[in-house]
């Protein structure tokens, strides 16, 4: 490049910038038009800088333009494949066009890009929101289906045995027991879709909900990233259950609850519903 | 002042919210032994009835407590106060302002209505006499402008009863 071509570039880079501020602060007050203006102008002049593209893609969804979010979404992908705010609006774009499976899969992504202390995580909570909403609804049909599955099979199940025994000694009815038995181990079959309560040990002491981000203070208890920093500012720099001293950057994520967390919710989509 | 008085309150957070209808269901599943929530739509604020424990100077006896929560529960404490009229208790002050530290200086957001509950109990339990707090009328004199319990400065003297 010559020295012109890397001046003329640095200039346009600065450029881009002024116009992401300036659409910013159309944002910031509403006029959406103006901000979609002035990112489109950054883009123009820098279009692989990822943030553009995410920020024009939140003026589209401000005004439920889910086709445009989408494909704004996916050009910020395309230049950072790590952004947070693009894999969440490209989720809820997908979910918006009821396309399930594949928002969830965005949702779960950017979930998992936004987890941990960077600034991102303030995101953790509102991506969370969205997705048990996603995943309950993915359940629900899921859980129908398997449902009406066992049904069909108990109740062929049931007249195999009437006929079995009747083959075997018409004059003796089929035993209560044995249908007693059948019944409790199609109820056993379908207890991973009966909605309960989560156990405890995967939930936070503080919200009393289970675990989206888990984080392990040295005296071994458990908690919500974002709350128990919350406490940490909030209350005092103290484990709320155990009382000893603790500071932010003692707290430590939580590998193996966090991984229970997400087996107890694959085999217990209920757990998603959120009150 | 009147036990039913409370301070201009803001609603509560969505944290607040969704953390109350958990403590409510789980209290309605295994309520605290000697309590009982008196059913109502308002998950700011409880009413709830303890029953002085067998072998005790309140056996017998039933109080009312009134728990109000702050916007930002847990990670502020419940405004916690017997209702008219207050059991005679070295701790409790006629207005019904407990003196625990807990529910002050000492809340951690790991507590709940239920282990706060569980706390006073165990406070009225092991009280030696009914009487009121030493400065009773001197505390409740200074509390006529409808001040909350929280906005107290206490000090504990005494963690026995």
């Amino acid at each position: 490049m010559s020295p012109a071509a890397a001046d003329g570039a640095a200039a346009s880079k600065r450029q881009a910038e002024l116009l992401k501020q300036e659409g910013n602060s159309f944002f910031k007050k509403d006029r959406i038009s103006a901000a979609i203006d002035a990112y489109t102008g950054a883009i123009a002049l820098c279009q692989n800088v990822a943030v553009y593209w995410t920020n024009r893609a939140l003026c589209y969804k401000r005004r439920n333009e889910w086709a445009k979010v989408e494909e704004d979404c996916r050009m910020a992908i395309h230049y950072d494949s790590h952004s947070v705010k693009a894999h969440y609006m490209l989720g809820l774009a997908l979910l918006n066009k009821q396309e399930l499976t594949e928002g969830i899969k965005e949702l779960e992504k950017s979930l998992e890009l936004g987890r941990g202390a960077h600034p991102a995580s303030y995101m953790v909570e509102e991506i969370w929101q969205e997705l048990s909403k996603a995943k309950y609804i993915e359940w629900e049909g899921l859980s129908k289906m398997r449902s009406s599955q066992l049904h069909k099979l108990k109740a062929t199940c049931k007249e195999a045995l009437r006929n079995y025994n009747s083959l075997d000694n018409p004059a003796v009815d089929v035993s209560e027991e044995h249908l007693n038995e059948l019944d409790d181990v199609f109820r056993k079959a379908a207890k991973a879709d009966t909605p309960t309560e989560v156990p405890d040990h995967l939930c936070c002491k503080i919200t009393l909900d289970v675990f989206r981000d888990p984080v392990i203070t040295p005296s071994g208890i458990t908690y919500e990233r974002a709350v128990i920093l919350d406490h940490l500012n909030r209350v005092g720099k103290f484990d709320p259950v155990t009382r000893e001293a603790l500071e932010p950057h003692q707290l430590i994520p939580n590998l193996a609850v966090k991984e229970a967390v997400d087996v107890f919710l694959s085999e217990h989509g209920w757990a998603y519903k959120i009150r | 002042m009147t036990s039913s008085s409370s301070p201009a309150r803001k609603m509560l957070s969505k944290i607040a919210c969704n953390r109350l209808q958990k403590e409510l269901a789980e209290w309605q599943a295994s309520p605290p032994g000697g309590f009982n929530y008196k059913v109502s739509d308002n998950l700011q604020r409880w009413i709830i009835e303890v029953s002085g424990a067998e072998g005790t100077l309140y056996a017998g006896e039933k109080y009312q407590l009134q728990v109000d929560f702050p916007e930002h529960y847990p990670m502020e404490a419940p405004q916690v106060i017997f209702m008219n009229p207050a059991p005679m208790h070295p701790h409790i002050y006629s207005n019904g302002h407990i003196c625990l530290d807990i529910l002050y200086d000492s809340w951690s957001p790991a507590m709940t209505v239920s282990s706060v509950c569980i706390s006073i109990l165990s406070m009225l339990s092991s009280s030696p006499a009914k009487e009121r707090p030493a400065d009773n009328d001197r505390y409740v004199r200074n509390c006529r402008n409808g001040r909350s319990p929280k906005e107290t400065r206490w000090w504990f003297h005494d963690d026995k009863v």
